[in-house]
C-alpha cells in the first residue's frame, strides 16, 4: 500500500478536529464560482437525516472480522449521483466486483473497482464476498498481480521481465474455462449457447490484450525505461488484468444463466419481497441529472459519458441482462449479510493529518501532481497506441492542469499589481491546456472498428504529445512566476471558497493539501460526513430514506466540506472518540459523492496510510485470511469495463459503441492457443516474484518457458541441485515429458522444444556428473534418437554425439569451473592486462642460498628468514590453488563433513591447510625458548597476517589470527610484554576483521561486492550451507483450489546455489609468482606440524605451560578435591599437576611427551 | 540492572549430530517459511527467562568442525555452552570431553555454564548411547544438566537454551554479589573460586 500510483484515488486525510455536536449542512452558504459554467448555481446539500445511529458502533466491535479479497456489489451505490470514476467513495453498480485492500471498522472498505480501476471507499454492506470456485485461480492471480505492481514496485521490472506473472492470469482463465467445460471453441456448450460463445471470445481477447501489453512491457523493460513509462504500462497491465477478471465474472454469470446451474438460479428467481425496488432507483438518478447538463463543458461531459455508458450498457445487453439489472436482490444475499458484517477491522484511534493550506505549498503540490500526471501521460503516449487508459490519463492530465491553474489564479488575485507577468504565463498555460484538450479530442475521435480498443491516430497522437509537452513547459513557467509573486506578496492562506471553486470546476480535483482548515465550516460538516454504519443499512436500502442513496439531490457534494468529510472517513480521529456525539451518524451516505481525480490523490493517500496505519487492520497483505464459500447469488452480468474508466473532458459520445463492440471482438487466435496451452504453472509457488517452490514438472516448465529466456540463476540452480530433489533419470524424463506435451500447443512448441534440447545439451556438456548421472544416459540416448530426432534432427544428432562423448570421457566435456554460474552473474576480477608482468618475488640471494642449504639438510630456516609479503604471497598461492579447485558439488548436502566420505576433497584440503597454518604459527612461537625470540616471531606473523589482508586472503588471515589469539599463545604474558604496542595495535585491528560475533558481520561486509582475486574464509560458506540445508524443509505445501499438494522447496535450493555462486565468484587465481623452493619448505613445515596428530593442541598447550608456567597468585585450596583435570586457576604446583592431567586424558594417554 | 541482556551461547559438537537443526529450530520464527543464515540476525533470538528478557546470540560451528583451530575463537566469545551429541553415536559423546576441557582451559573457569544435549531423541530405535552413560558424564561434570532433544520434532529445543541462559544469569548475579572483584565480567581469569565452589549446579536431567 505504500506506493500509490496516480491511478488510484487515494483516501483523503484531513484534520478533523471538529466539534461533532454541530450540524452539517452549511455548505449551502458557500458561494460558488466557476470557470466553466458547470455548477455555477448554488447547491443545497442534502439535509443530514437526524436519526443517529451510534448504537451501531457497539455492534461493530463485536463480530470477528473475515477479510475477503473480492466483493461484489449487490446494491448500487451512487452516493452523489455523480458517478465520476475518480470519487473517493466508490460508486457501485449492482454486480460490480471490487478488489478489497482494507476494511475499516465502520464497515467501509478501501477497494478498487475492477470495472474502472478506480479506488475508493465503499460500504461493505452493499456487497458480498465474491469467491466462486471456478474463479479462484484467476482472482488469486489478480491479487498477486496487484501486490507485485502496487506493493513492491521496485522489483516489478524484474518480475515482469520473465513473464511469470502472466502465467497466473492465463492459468486462471484456463481453469475457469476448464471448470465450465468451455475450454475449446468446439466444446458443446460453447457451440450451443451464443451468449457464452461471445463472452468467452471477449474473455480471450481481453487476455490476449494483457499478454500483448506484457510483451511490450518486456521489450520496454529490456531497454532503459523511464519511471513514467514503466509506471504507465504497469497501470495499463493492471487495468487489463482487472478487465479479465470482470469478464471472467461475467462469463460465469452468463454461464450460470445459460447453462444453468439450475439450483442457484431457481433460488434467485424465488424471492420477490424486494422485487422492483431496484428496478428504478428511487433516487433522482444520475442520468436524470446529467441529461440536463449535457451541454456543459468538460466537467459535465464526464457525467454525460457515464450516464450514456449506463444506457449503452443497458441497450447493448441482451434482454436477460436487462432483467437482471432490475432484478431483486438475490435471495441468498440476505443470508450473506452476516458475512458482510464480519468484514470489519478493529481499529484504534487514529490521528489525522493537519492539512496545511498555504498557497506556496499548494502550489508545490499541485505542480507536483500536475507533473506526475503529465509525465505518465507522456510516457503513455510513447508506447501505447490505443487504449482506454490513455483516455483516462489524458483526462487526468487536463484536470491536473486545471488545478494548477486554479492555484495560480488565486495567487494572481492576491498579487494584482505585481502579477501581470504571471497573468501572462497563466494565459499561455491556459492556451496550451486548451490545445491539449483539443488534441486529445481529435485523437480519440472514435472509429467504428470492431477492435478491442479505441482507434488511435498516430498523427494526432504526435500533436497530443506536443501539446502536453507545451503544457508542461508553460506550467513550469507559471510556477516560477507564481513563486516569484508569492515571494513578493508573502505567502497566503487559501480560503475555502477557492477550493470550492476548484472542485466545482475541476470535478473535484483535490490535492493533499487542499482541505480548507477554516475550522467552523469544517467542524460543522464533519458530522454529516461520517460514513453510514453499514450494518445499519437495512436489507433493502430503499426502505430507509436516510440510509439510501436516494436522499441526495445532485451536486452539492462538491462543496469542500464534503470532500473533507469523505477523505477523513476511515481515518478520522473523531470516529473512535466522538461516537457518542454523533447524532446524524448513519444517514449520510448521500453525501459521499465527491469526486477526486485519482492523480492528485496519490500523495495524500500514501501519507494517510502511513500516519494512520493503525486504522487498517486488514490490509492487502492479509490476503491469506479465509475465504468463505459464497453461493452464487448475483447473476447480473457486470457491465462492460468501459464505463468507469471514462470521464469528462471529451465528448466521446460514440466511443461507447466501439468499445462495447470490443466485447464482441473477433476471437484472438493467439490467445485461443495460449489458453489451450497445457501448463503446470499453478503448481508453482511464488513470493515476491521469485519461485519458492513447485512440482518437478512445473519447475521444468519454468526452466523451459517459451516466452522468455530463463533466468541464469534459475538454470544454474537447476543444474547444480536437481540431484537433490530428483534422480537424474527423473529429471531427464520430466524434460522429455515437457518436450511431448508442449506439442499440443503448436505456437509454443518450437521454442520450448529447443529449450528442452538446450537444457539437455548444457547438462551433458558442462554439468554431467559421472558418478550420478550415468543412469540417465540410456534414456537420453533413446530420447535423442527418437523423439528429438523426429522433430529437430540436427539437435538430435548433436545430443547423440554429446551422449557418446560423455560415456567415453571421464570428466565433464567442458570444465565445470569455466561454466560455473558464479562467473556469469557477479562482478568479475579487476582487469589486469595479460602482459602486465607478475610482481617479482622478494627473495634475495641470501634467501635462495638458505633454501638450498635447507634442501641439502645443511641449515634450518624459520619464517623470520623471509619477507612477510613473500610468505603471504606463497601462502596465498598455495591456498588459492586449492580454493579454485573446489567443485560446486563438494558444497552440496554437507558433503564435506567427515561422514560423507571423500567427495569434497578440496573443501577438506582447505580446512586441513587452514588448521596446518594455525598449528605452524603456534609451533614456530612455542618452540623458541627465549621470550624475545617468541616476540619477534609473533611480530613477524602479525606482519604476514597483515600482508594476507592486503592480498585479500581472508582464509590465511583467519588461521593466523586464530592461532595468535589462542589460549596457548595469548597466555604467554612475558612474551607479549615484549611485543611492541604497534604490533599489538595491528593485531587488534586484524582481530576486528575476523570477529565471529554477529554472524561474521565485519567479514561479510567486507566480502560483499569484493572484487576478486580474493580468498574468502571458507568456513562461513560451510556454515551458511549447513544452515540452509538444515534450517529449511525440502518440501513445501501448496494449496490449490481444492486440495493441497507437496512440492519441491526450490527456494532452499536457490539459497544453496546462491551461496555456492558467491563462493565461485572468488574462484579466480591470483597473478603471483610461485617460488617452488619456498613452497617446498612451507609444505614440509605443514607436514611436520600435522604429524603431531590430533593431540597437537594439547601438546602446544603443555608446551606453553612449560615455557611460561602459571603465576603463583592463586590458591590451591581445591587441589585435593579434584579428581579431574583442573587446568586453570591454580598455582604453580597445580600447574604441574595440571600438566600431567592432560596426559591422563584417554586420547593422550600414550603421549606423555613434551618439549 | 538493565532488563534486557545479551548473552553469547556457543553450540559445539561433532559434525552430523544435528547442532545446526537445533540452532535453526530455536532461532527460527515458526512463521518464517524460509531461513536465511547469511544475515546478521540469523542467530539472534530474544527469549524470556524467569520474567527477564534476554537476547541470545548463538554461535554455531556447524559445518566448520574440521577447522579445529577456529574453535577457540568461538569459545572465547561464549558465556554458555551447549555440548551436543547424537544419541545414535557413541563417538559423538566421546568427543565432548575434549571440547569441555578446551572450554574450561579457555574460559579459565571450571564452572562455566554448560548443558549436555543428546539430540535425535526421535531415533530411539537407533540409540547407541545409553542414558546412564550420558548421566554419568553429567555427574562427572559437576551435574551439568542433561537433556535429550529432538530438533526434528522440536522437542526440548527451547528448554536447553532457557536452562543454559538461566545458568548464565545465575552466574552473572553471583559475580555481581562478589562484586568487589573487579574482574567479575565474563572471562575474568582471576576470579576467586571460593564463592562458587560450594554452589554445585543443580541441573536437572530432563528426558522427554
Amino acid at each position: 500500500m505504500e506506493s500509490m500510483k496516480p491511478h488510484i484515488p487515494p483516501l483523503k486525510i484531513s484534520k478533523s478536529n471538529s466539534n461533532l455536536s454541530e450540524s452539517s449542512n452549511d455548505a449551502t452558504s458557500i458561494p460558488i464560482r466557476s470557470y466553466s459554467g458547470w455548477g455555477s448555481s448554488d447547491m443545497t446539500p442534502p439535509l443530514t437525516p437526524q436519526n443517529a445511529q451510534d448504537t451501531n458502533m457497539d455492534q461493530l466491535e463485536a463480530p470477528r472480522p473475515v477479510f475477503h479479497n473480492y466483493l461484489r456489489a449487490f446494491y448500487p451505490f451512487h452516493p452523489a449521483g455523480n458517478v465520476s470514476p475518480s470519487t473517493v467513495t466508490l460508486p457501485l453498480d449492482q454486480g460490480d466486483i471490487i478488489l478489497v485492500h482494507s476494511v475499516h471498522t465502520n464497515g467501509w472498505a478501501d477497494g478498487t473497482l475492477l470495472d474502472s480501476g478506480n479506488r475508493g471507499w465503499l460500504p461493505t454492506n452493499y456487497c458480498e464476498a465474491y469467491d466462486q470456485l471456478p474463479m479462484r485461480p484467476l482472482l488469486k492471480a489478480l491479487t498477486d498481480f496487484w501486490d507485485i505492481i502496487r506493493g513492491n514496485f521496485g522489483s516489478s521490472l524484474k518480475d515482469f521481465g520473465n513473464q511469470d506473472l502472466m502465467r497466473g492470469p492465463i492459468a486462471g482463465v484456463r481453469f475457469l474455462l476448464e471448470k465450465s467445460e468451455c475450454l475449446t471453441r468446439e466444446s458443446a456448450l460453447v457451440r450451443r449457447f451464443e451468449g457464452l460463445r461471445r463472452i468467452r471470445k471477449a474473455l480471450l481477447s481481453d487476455l490476449s490484450s494483457l499478454v500483448k501489453t506484457a510483451k511490450k512491457f518486456q521489450e520496454i523493460a529490456n531497454g532503459l525505461p523511464s519511471e513514467d513509462e514503466v509506471e504507465a504500462i504497469l497501470d495499463e497491465m493492471l487495468l487489463k488484468a482487472f478487465k479479465i477478471v470482470t469478464r471472467g465474472v461475467r462469463f460465469l454469470d452468463v454461464w450460470n444463466e445459460e447453462v444453468g446451474l439450475g439450483r442457484t438460479i431457481a433460488e434467485m428467481d424465488g424471492p420477490n419481497e424486494s422485487s422492483g425496488q431496484y428496478s428504478m432507483p428511487p433516487t433522482p438518478a444520475s442520468e436524470t441529472f446529467n441529461l440536463g447538463e449535457n451541454e456543459g463543458p468538460d466537467r459535465s461531459a464526464s457525467r454525460m459519458l457515464e450516464s450514456r455508458m449506463d444506457h449503452s450498457r443497458m441497450d447493448m445487453s441482451r434482454s436477460s441482462m436487462r432483467t437482471e439489472m432490475v432484478d431483486p436482490r438475490p435471495a441468498s444475499v440476505a443470508t450473506k449479510r452476516v458475512s458482510v458484517s464480519h468484514r470489519m477491522s478493529v481499529s484504534g484511534p487514529s490521528t489525522a493529518i493537519v492539512a496545511q493550506n498555504l498557497a506556496s505549498e499548494r502550489l508545490g503540490t499541485t505542480y507536483d501532481a500536475f507533473l506526475g500526471v503529465l509525465g505518465s501521460f507522456l510516457g503513455f503516449h510513447m508506447q501505447s497506441r490505443s487504449s482506454m487508459e490513455l483516455v483516462v490519463t489524458t483526462q487526468q492530465a487536463v484536470e491536473a492542469c486545471k488545478q494548477l491553474l486554479n492555484v495560480i489564479e488565486v495567487v494572481c488575485e492576491h498579487g494584482t499589481h505585481r502579477s501581470a507577468f504571471l497573468e501572462q504565463a497563466r494565459e499561455l498555460m491556459w492556451e496550451k491546456l486548451s490545445e491539449l484538450v483539443h488534441a486529445a479530442r481529435d485523437v480519440f475521435r472514435p472509429a467504428q472498428m470492431p477492435e478491442d480498443d479505441l482507434f488511435f491516430m498516430v498523427d494526432e497522437g504526435k500533436r497530443l504529445v506536443g501539446a502536453a509537452t507545451d503544457c508542461v513547459r508553460a506550467a513550469g513557467n507559471c510556477l516560477a512566476k507564481a513563486r516569484l509573486v508569492l515571494e513578493q506578496i508573502g505567502d497566503l492562506e487559501l480560503d475555502p471558497e477557492h477550493f470550492e471553486e476548484e472542485r466545482q470546476e475541476l470535478s473535484g480535483v483535490a490535492s493533499p493539501q487542499d482541505e480548507p482548515q477554516t475550522p467552523v465550516e469544517e467542524e460543522r460538516q464533519e458530522l454529516s460526513r461520517l460514513p453510514p454504519p453499514p450494518l445499519q443499512i437495512p436489507s433493502t436500502p430503499a426502505l430507509t430514506d436516510a440510509t439510501t442513496p436516494s436522499s441526495f439531490q445532485s451536486l452539492p457534494a462538491n462543496s469542500p466540506a464534503n470532500i473533507t468529510a469523505i477523505s477523513s472517513l476511515p481515518n478520522s480521529a473523531i470516529l473512535p472518540t466522538h461516537l457518542e456525539n454523533i447524532s446524524s451518524f448513519s444517514s449520510t451516505d448521500s453525501n459521499y459523492r465527491e469526486s477526486h481525480p485519482k492523480s492528485d490523490m496519490s500523495e495524500s493517500f500514501g501519507r494517510g496510510i502511513t500516519s494512520n496505519g493503525s486504522s487498517f487492520t486488514y490490509n492487502s497483505h492479509a490476503r491469506d485470511s479465509e475465504m468463505s464459500g459464497v453461493s452464487q447469488t448475483s447473476t447480473r452480468a457486470t457491465s462492460p469495463d468501459i464505463g468507469g474508466s471514462f470521464q469528462g473532458s471529451f465528448k466521446v459520445h460514440s466511443l461507447k459503441e466501439s468499445l462495447s463492440y470490443s466485447t464482441l471482438a473477433e476471437e484472438n487466435e493467439e490467445t485461443e492457443a495460449n489458453i489451450l496451452e497445457k501448463t503446470f504453472a499453478h503448481e508453482l509457488i511464488y513470493k515476491e516474484g521469485s519461485v519458492m517452490g513447485g512440482s518437478l514438472r512445473a519447475l521444468i516448465e519454468k526452466l523451459t518457458a517459451h516466452q522468455s529466456t530463463p533466468d541464469a540463476m534459475f538454470v544454474s540452480t537447476f543444474y547444480l541441485t536437481f540431484r537433490l530433489f530428483a534422480t537424474p533419470l527423473e529429471f531427464a524424463e520430466a524434460l522429455a515429458e515437457r518436450f511431448d506435451y508442449i506439442g499440443e500447443t503448436p505456437h509454443a512448441a518450437g521454442p520450448v522444444r529447443l529449450r528442452v534440447y538446450n537444457i539437455f545439451k548444457g547438462w551433458l556438456e558442462s554439468h554431467w556428473r559421472h558418478d550420478r548421472d550415468n543412469t540417465a544416459l540410456e534414456f537420453i540416448v533413446d530420447f535423442a534418437s527418437t523423439r528429438l530426432m523426429a522433430d529437430l534432427p540436427t539437435a538430435g544428432m548433436r545430443l547423440l554425439d554429446l551422449a557418446g562423448k560423455v560415456s567415453s570421457v571421464g570428466g565433464p566435456l567442458v570444465p565445470r569451473l569455466i561454466s560455473s554460474m558464479g562467473k556469469t552473474n557477479t562482478s568479475i576480477a579487476q582487469y589486469i592486462h595479460p602482459d602486465t608482468p607478475l610482481p617479482p618475488p622478494i627473495l634475495g640471494k641470501k634467501e635462495h642460498h638458505l633454501l638450498k642449504q635447507w634442501k641439502n639438510g645443511e641449515a634450518s630456516i624459520t619464517i623470520l628468514d623471509f619477507d612477510p609479503l613473500e610468505l603471504a604471497r606463497q601462502l596465498t598461492i598455495k591456498e588459492s590453488r586449492i580454493f579454485c579447485s573446489i567443485l560446486p558439488e563438494e558444497l552440496l548436502n554437507t558433503e564435506w563433513t567427515p561422514k560423507s566420505g571423500s567427495l569434497a576433497v578440496n573443501v577438506r584440503a582447505m580446512s586441513t591447510l587452514s588448521t596446518d597454518l594455525a598449528h605452524l604459527v603456534a609451533d614456530s612461537i612455542l618452540y623458541l625458548e627465549e621470550p624475545k625470540k617468541r616476540a619477534a616471531t609473533i611480530k613477524h606473523w602479525v606482519k604476514i597476517a597483515n600482508k594476507c589482508l592486503e592480498l585479500n586472503n581472508y582464509d590465511s588471515l583467519m588461521a593466523i589470527i586464530c592461532s595468535l589469539n589462542s589460549s596457548m599463545i595469548s597466555r604467554l604474558k612475558k612474551t607479549w610484554d615484549i611485543v611492541s604496542q604497534k604490533t599489538k595495535t595491528v593485531l587488534e585491528q586484524l582481530c576486528g576483521i575476523v570477529d565471529v560475533s554477529r554472524n561474521y558481520a565485519v567479514l561479510r561486509q567486507r566480502l560483499q561486492n569484493h572484487v576478486p582475486p580474493c580468498l574468502p574464509f571458507v568456513g562461513t560458506y560451510l556454515t551458511d550451507l549447513t544452515f540452509v540445508d538444515h534450517g529449511n524443509q525440502s518440501l513445501r505445501t501448496l494449496s490449490t483450489h481444492d486440495s493441497e499438494m507437496t512440492v519441491i522447496n526450490f527456494d532452499k535450493h536457490m539459497k544453496t546455489a546462491r551461496i555456492i555462486s558467491e563462493l565461485q565468484r572468488f574462484q579466480i587465481p591470483y597473478r603471483l609468482t610461485e617460488v617452488p623452493e619456498l613452497q617446498v619448505w612451507m609444505q614440509n613445515e605443514f607436514v611436520r606440524v600435522r604429524s603431531n596428530g590430533e593431540i597437537t593442541t594439547q601438546t602446544f598447550y603443555r608446551r606453553s605451560l612449560v615455557l611460561e608456567p602459571r603465576e603463583a597468585s592463586r590458591s590451591a585450596n581445591n587441589l585435593q578435591s579434584q579428581s579431574e583435570p583442573m587446568p586453570s586457576m591454580l598455582d604453580n604446583a597445580k600447574d604441574k599437576f595440571d600438566f600431567l592431567s592432560w596426559t591422563n586424558h584417554p586420547k593422550a594417554k600414550s603421549v606423555p611427551t613434551h618439549g | 540492572m538493565r532488563p534486557q541482556r545479551e548473552y553469547h551461547i556457543v553450540v559445539l559438537g561433532a559434525g552430523g549430530v544435528g547442532k545446526s537443526c537445533l540452532t535453526a529450530q530455536f532461532v527460527q520464527n515458526v512463521w518464517i517459511e524460509s531461513y536465511d543464515p547469511t544475515i546478521e540476525d540469523s542467530y539472534r533470538k530474544q527469549i524470556e527467562v524467569d520474567g527477564r528478557q534476554c537476547i541470545l546470540e548463538i554461535l554455531d560451528t556447524a559445518g566448520t568442525e574440521q577447522f579445529t583451530a577456529m574453535r577457540e575463537l568461538y569459545m572465547k566469545q561464549g558465556q554458555g555452552f551447549l555440548l551436543v551429541f547424537s544419541i545414535t553415536s557413541m563417538s559423538s559423546l566421546n568427543e565432548l570431553s575434549e571440547l569441555r576441557e578446551q572450554i574450561i582451559r579457555i574460559k579459565d573457569d571450571e564452572n562455566v555454564p554448560i548443558v549436555i544435549v543428546g539430540n535425535k531423541s526421535d531415533l530411539e530405535e537407533d540409540r547407541a548411547v545409553p542414558r546412564a552413560r550420558a548421566f554419568g558424564l553429567s555427574q562427572k561434570w559437576g551435574n551439568a544438566p542433561y537433556y535429550e532433544t529432538s530438533a526434528r520434532r522440536r522437542a526440548n529445543v527451547n528448554e536447553v537454551f532457557v536452562d543454559l541462559c538461566r545458568q548464565i544469569i545465575r552466574k552473572d548475579s553471583e559475580a555481581a554479589k562478589s562484586s568487589n572483584d573487579p574482574n567479575r565480567k565474563r572471562e575474568g581469569p582471576n576470579r576467586k573460586r571460593d564463592n562458587r565452589r560450594p554452589k554445585n549446579r543443580r541441573g536437572p536431567c530432563v528426558i522427554l
